[in-house]
């Protein structure tokens, strides 16, 4: 391993950590040059990710995870600062890097105190990193934590309170809501871990010891079906499984806008993440006890979550449950338990987190120029706004899936692999892209075509900086969606050495 | 034949190109779409006679695209006789809807301001469906396939300004979607059942034993359904009379080479699918007849130009999947092609008039326009024609295979029907010419002009083209399309003549022509109507097209909507004020409640630990008598 690989891991999170602390370190009234430490952090974490995708070793023997690096922690109950990526990780890092960029660079449009505001997002962007490349259960689940409670001020201080015709959603209702939704649910997920480290009793949170272990039968089934459900609610309320995803809606509209990217391009994906890496690697026999239930709540959120977009008259409320609707399908993908639904669900991950920052971020920028996200006020937006309309078009053909960008090839891979286990369940699946493109077309046929209502005549299009931020994430969506492949072979290094999972040797038949 | 594949390409890329770059060209890039699609144009012909040289038949080229798991897609070609003649059709039509389109988007001396855009997707739009002729496996079919559903939205909704045309392009978009619905189902279970999604492995081992024939016969008919949805056919044709909302030369476009023949060549590629599927088949052939019929009865009694062309087209549509359905594979690609030249001549001439007439599309206010538009009324008047099935006008030829198709393969009752559609067909096509362009000038179409060069001459070559190409069926230099484009396990035929039917057509069709011109031929043309006065009240129900689009309408405000806003509602109120805040606001009162036991005084914890110690003992002590 070259000096590079022996410590990028451990920089993606100590980056954003020094961030802060520079950031902590300047003067409040510095906002410039605390945009362009945020953004200059932004752009060495996406360079520092971009390389980890690419010096990812696909065609090295499976089952191995690379870029490792230990230190050792506490020896006497075997917790070690322990890092590194497999083909699933490695594109989450991907991702993240794209995200925090792109959410860097957005985040410039904070006026007040941006300074703390980007203090609290690197904290944020150290935790999710840590999650994705930690292979110690004990550091997996700090990080996991890290990440979560930056979002409760973000929000509550940074966000905006709604009124609408019959009800109203304060940001601090909505901050407390997420926040304490997902600590509850990570209670679970802590309980799972300790049980897991005490019953198989090796001594370690090692994930890939403990992995072992539970292959060697180190782990009863019976204990390992009792877990798994612990840990698919514990993870599951952060991917937005229903019935536990009512945080996501009403803390995306409540948040600023380039923590409703970080959020819900990234943040959601740790829940299904978690799964994965928890759930599926030390639970397999529960992971496969509980699979059929997983697929019927995937599949609940897929349509639930589109046929409630569809009623929703705020832009990021739409954008929101069709997040809930979209991470269905990263769990319709997981719960397949074969390695083509799995490729499709980790492809879906990476898709979902970039087209759902591109979302937010064009909304984010109609509600900062129109003062309003009413999609029965706006329209006509497209004659004046060519910018804002073509990106929220780009971002909602993706997520109708269609050919040519990402969301397709991810979306066809989970359909194949669920019908390959439960046809009815994956025509549901399809059914629920059909309404996505009903929701999505009635929106841009109402917000963005149409006459133009004279008090909307003013409104700028997106700046430049807007443009770039907004430009790059639609090329991995066009990359993705052309050339899958690339992705496809990392990702396939990681699901062959996921237990559990058949690998359809013998084809599809 | 392998290079086959470059044919696409040049559309692909100048769509790039132009979508990226054209605030920067000259004319917005207009002239760089128009090199793209000649050089398609011009591709094709070293395919057809590479092939002329290697052996008529189906080549196939794979290349490696991705794989997942055991699942490997290419995006490979087929190239065999159907993909040339839709090589050949779309390409042609493309240039010449481009071309005519320089003419069309120029107002006075100016181009419309988006002029770069609309090319940009025109090209794609070519592209994609040449990509869906030549896609070699059923993933890369279905890529294609919606690449051009998509197209079909952006021209629809080119002048989105328009709310009309917003809405047209999302029902549209949404309409054939619900098609694709049954398409994605279908594929998908073939691509599991079969393991691969190579079209020709999977159309060769369907009667293998171990294949499931439950998910076969499934997954015929929802294959069929998506052809509906962008075929237009009956339930699911009401996107196409609105898709005229975009401009005039999409509508060509869309009618003739791309989008709702993407319908017909898919049941063609898949045709041993549908033949191992006779319910399917029936299916096929008795969705055909009725879309037909309800299309020419509709195209009879509206008032808008172009929405007569677009029912007729519709009906044609239904004649092509009738076709299929009596198993006449070669019947109906020849229709497809026939028609799509006359069509396009027909929605160029739509166009022409709309061009000189500030885009006036009501038939009421023309009449007599062939003195003013020499070149415009003789086009349309040829097409017409050939679409009514005059012979020796090339839709004429094609029409009288499928008769002979129908007779070979199905139910008389379907041939009673066909002959029925015939007349009807006559008689529309009769009507718009003699309301259009006989009669007396109106007043109002005092200063119509013949339209500039530029459109005019694609029209004039249309026309010629509309005159001769039926001859392909006739053994002139080879033996006749019969045998060049045969469906896959058929044996080449050379073109038949039937005495007795070729007579019915023929009288059938020149009788619909002489009852429209008894009804319709009249100096006054105010006699559009001559219908209406007659049949009321059918007339209304036809009129208001069997009040379909009002039933789809209501569904989705009466159910889709109140369905989801009742979802939304169950969401806010039971999932989350009950089920997230009623755990929280529990919690809080508990803990409300519970402060009351915290109350300082000595006394009260003293008896709690007397009470604890006391149960405590309690519980030691029944646990040492139950041993």
């Amino acid at each position: 391993m070259s000096f590079a690989e022996r410590h990028i891991l451990e920089w993606l999170i100590y980056l954003p950590m020094l961030t802060a602390v520079v950031l902590v370190a300047l003067p409040a009234a510095w906002r410039l040059a605390a945009r362009w430490v945020g953004v200059g952090s932004g752009a060495l974490l996406m360079i520092g990710s971009a390389w980890v995708f690419i010096a990812f070793d696909y065609s090295a023997g499976a089952d191995t995870f690379q870029m490792i690096k230990v230190y050792t922690w506490l020896e006497s109950v075997g917790i070690d600062f322990r890092l590194g990526v497999d083909g699933i990780a490695a594109p989450m890092v991907l991702l993240t890097g794209i995200v925090a960029l792109t959410g860097s660079v957005i985040a410039a449009n904070v006026d007040r105190d941006a300074k703390n505001y980007y203090i609290l997002l690197f904290v944020l962007i150290a935790g999710v990193y840590g999650t994705f490349v930690s292979i110690d259960l004990f550091f997996f689940f700090f990080f996991y934590e890290l990440a979560i409670v930056p979002m409760f001020l973000l929000i509550a201080v940074w966000g905006s309170s709604s009124t609408f015709a019959d009800f109203a959603r304060t940001k601090e209702y909505g901050a407390l809501k997420l926040v304490l939704m997902i600590v509850a649910a990570s209670v679970l997920v802590w309980i799972g871990i300790i049980a897991i480290y005490v019953w198989v009793d090796i001594g370690t949170f090692d994930i890939l010891r403990l992995r072992d272990a539970v292959q060697d039968g180190g782990l009863s089934s019976g204990a390992q079906k009792t877990l798994f459900p612990l840990v698919m609610v514990g993870f599951g309320l952060l991917a937005g499984l229903w019935p536990f995803h009512t945080w996501s809606p009403d803390g995306h509209v409540a948040a600023p806008t380039s923590v409703s990217m970080l959020h819900a391009g990234v943040l959601m994906k740790l829940g299904a993440f978690g799964i994965i890496r928890v759930g599926m690697t030390l639970l397999p026999e529960g992971m496969e006890a509980w699979a059929l239930v997983l697929f019927i709540l995937g599949t609940v959120n897929v349509v639930y979550g589109a046929v409630s977009a569809m009623a929703q008259t705020d832009l990021k409320y739409v954008v929101g449950y069709s997040s809930v609707s979209h991470m269905g399908y990263v769990i319709m993908g997981i719960a397949t338990l074969n390695s083509i639904g799995l490729t499709g669900a980790t492809l879906q991950m990476f898709s979902h987190g970039i087209m759902t920052a591109l979302f937010f971020a064009v909304v984010g920028a109609i509600y900062e120029r129109a003062h309003t996200r009413d999609t029965l006020i706006l329209n006509g937006l497209a004659s004046k706004m060519g910018w804002t309309t073509a990106f929220f078009v780009i971002a909602g053909l993706t997520s109708l899936g269609l050919p040519g960008l990402s969301g397709f090839i991810a979306e066809v891979l989970v359909f194949i692999g669920a019908f390959h286990e439960q046809p009815i369940l994956g025509a549901l699946g399809i059914l629920g892209a059909a309404l996505t493109a009903v929701y999505i077309l009635r929106l841009v046929a109402r917000v963005f075509f149409g006459q133009r209502d004279p008090q909307w005549d003013d409104l700028p299009d997106l700046t430049p900086r807007e443009i770039a931020a907004a430009g790059a994430l639609v090329v991995p969506l066009v990359l993705v969606g052309i050339w899958p492949a690339p992705f496809l072979d990392v990702i396939r290094h990681g699901v062959d050495a996921l237990p559990g999972v058949d690998a359809l040797v013998g084809g599809l038949l | 034949m392998e290079q086959a594949w470059l044919i696409p390409v040049f559309g692909f890329g100048a769509f790039a190109f132009l979508a990226l770059f054209r605030k920067y060209l000259p004319g917005q890039g207009k002239h760089l779409s128009v090199l793209a699609i000649i050089a398609a144009f011009v591709a094709v012909w070293p395919v057809l006679f590479d092939m002329l040289d290697k052996g008529v038949g189906e080549h196939h080229f794979p290349r490696d695209w991705f794989s997942a798991g055991p699942l490997e897609v290419g995006w490979g070609i087929i190239v065999d006789p159907l993909t040339i003649v839709m090589l050949a059709l779309i390409t042609f039509v493309s240039v010449i809807v481009q071309v005519y389109s320089l003419g069309y988007m120029r107002h006075g001396n100016a181009d419309d301001p988006r002029v770069g855009w609309y090319f940009a997707v025109h090209s794609l739009f070519s592209a994609s469906m040449l990509m869906l002729v030549l896609a070699d496996n059923l993933l890369l079919l279905y890529v294609a396939w919606e690449l051009v559903g998509l197209c079909s939205y952006l021209l629809i909704g080119f002048w989105f300004e328009r709310r009309s045309a917003a809405e047209a392009a999302k029902k549209a978009f949404v309409t054939t979607r619900i098609g694709d619905v049954g398409l994605l189902i279908g594929v998908v279970l073939l691509i599991v059942e079969f393991g691969t999604v190579d079209v020709i492995e999977i159309m060769n081992s369907l009667g293998d034993p171990g294949v499931n024939q439950a998910v076969v016969t499934a997954s015929a008919f929802l294959v069929f359904f998506g052809a509906m949805g962008k075929s237009a056919q009956f339930p699911l044709h009401v996107w196409l009379p609105d898709a005229m909302e975009g401009p005039t030369p999409v509508s060509a476009l869309i009618h003739a080479a791309t989008m709702v023949t993407a319908g017909v060549f898919l049941v063609a590629r898949l045709f041993p699918l549908f033949d191992a599927v006779e319910s399917a088949q029936l299916a096929i052939a008795a969705i055909g007849i009725v879309t037909a019929l309800m299309g020419a009865a509709m195209a009879l009694v509206m008032t808008d130009l172009k929405r007569i062309l677009a029912y007729s087209t519709m009906s044609h549509l239904g004649f092509m999947m009738l076709a299929l359905g009596a198993g006449g594979y070669t019947a109906a690609i020849f229709h497809l092609l026939m028609h799509g030249v006359a069509k396009a001549m027909l929605f160029l001439s739509a166009g022409s008039i709309m061009h000189a007439a500030h885009d006036e599309t009501d038939i009421r206010k023309m009449g007599g326009l062939r003195k003013r538009m020499p070149v415009t009324s003789a086009a349309f008047t040829v097409g017409a024609l050939a679409l009514a099935g005059i012979p020796p006008l090339n839709a004429f030829w094609s029409k009288d295979e499928i008769l002979l198709a129908v007779a070979g393969g199905l139910n008389p009752v379907f041939v009673v029907l066909f002959l029925v559609a015939i007349v009807l067909s006559a008689l529309y096509m009769g009507r718009a010419v003699l309301v259009v362009f006989f009669g007396k000038l109106k007043p109002e179409n005092d200063g119509v002009h013949e339209s500039p060069r530029i459109m005019a001459w694609p029209l004039a070559l249309l026309a010629v083209l509309a005159v001769v190409t039926g001859f392909i069926a006739l053994p002139i230099g080879y033996e006749g399309i019969g045998t060049f484009l045969v469906a896959p396990g058929d044996k080449p035929h050379a073109f038949e003549v039937v005495p007795v039917w070729l007579v019915a057509s023929v009288v059938l069709a020149l009788g619909g022509l002489a009852l429209a011109y008894a009804l319709y031929g009249d100096e006054d043309t105010s006699r559009v109507d001559a219908l209406r006065e007659r049949f009321a009240r059918a007339h209304d129900v036809v009129a208001n097209r069997f009040y379909m689009d009002h039933a789809y309408q209501w569904t989705i405000d009466r159910v889709v909507l109140r369905v989801s806003a009742f979802l939304a509602l169950f969401d806010r109120k039971v999932v989350n004020d009950v089920g997230v805040n009623g755990p929280g606001l529990s919690a809080v009162e508990a803990g409300r409640r519970l402060r009351y036991h915290v109350t300082g005084l000595f006394a009260d914890y003293g008896l709690g630990i007397v009470v604890g110690v006391a149960i405590l003992g309690a519980l030691l002590w029944i646990r040492s008598v139950t041993g």
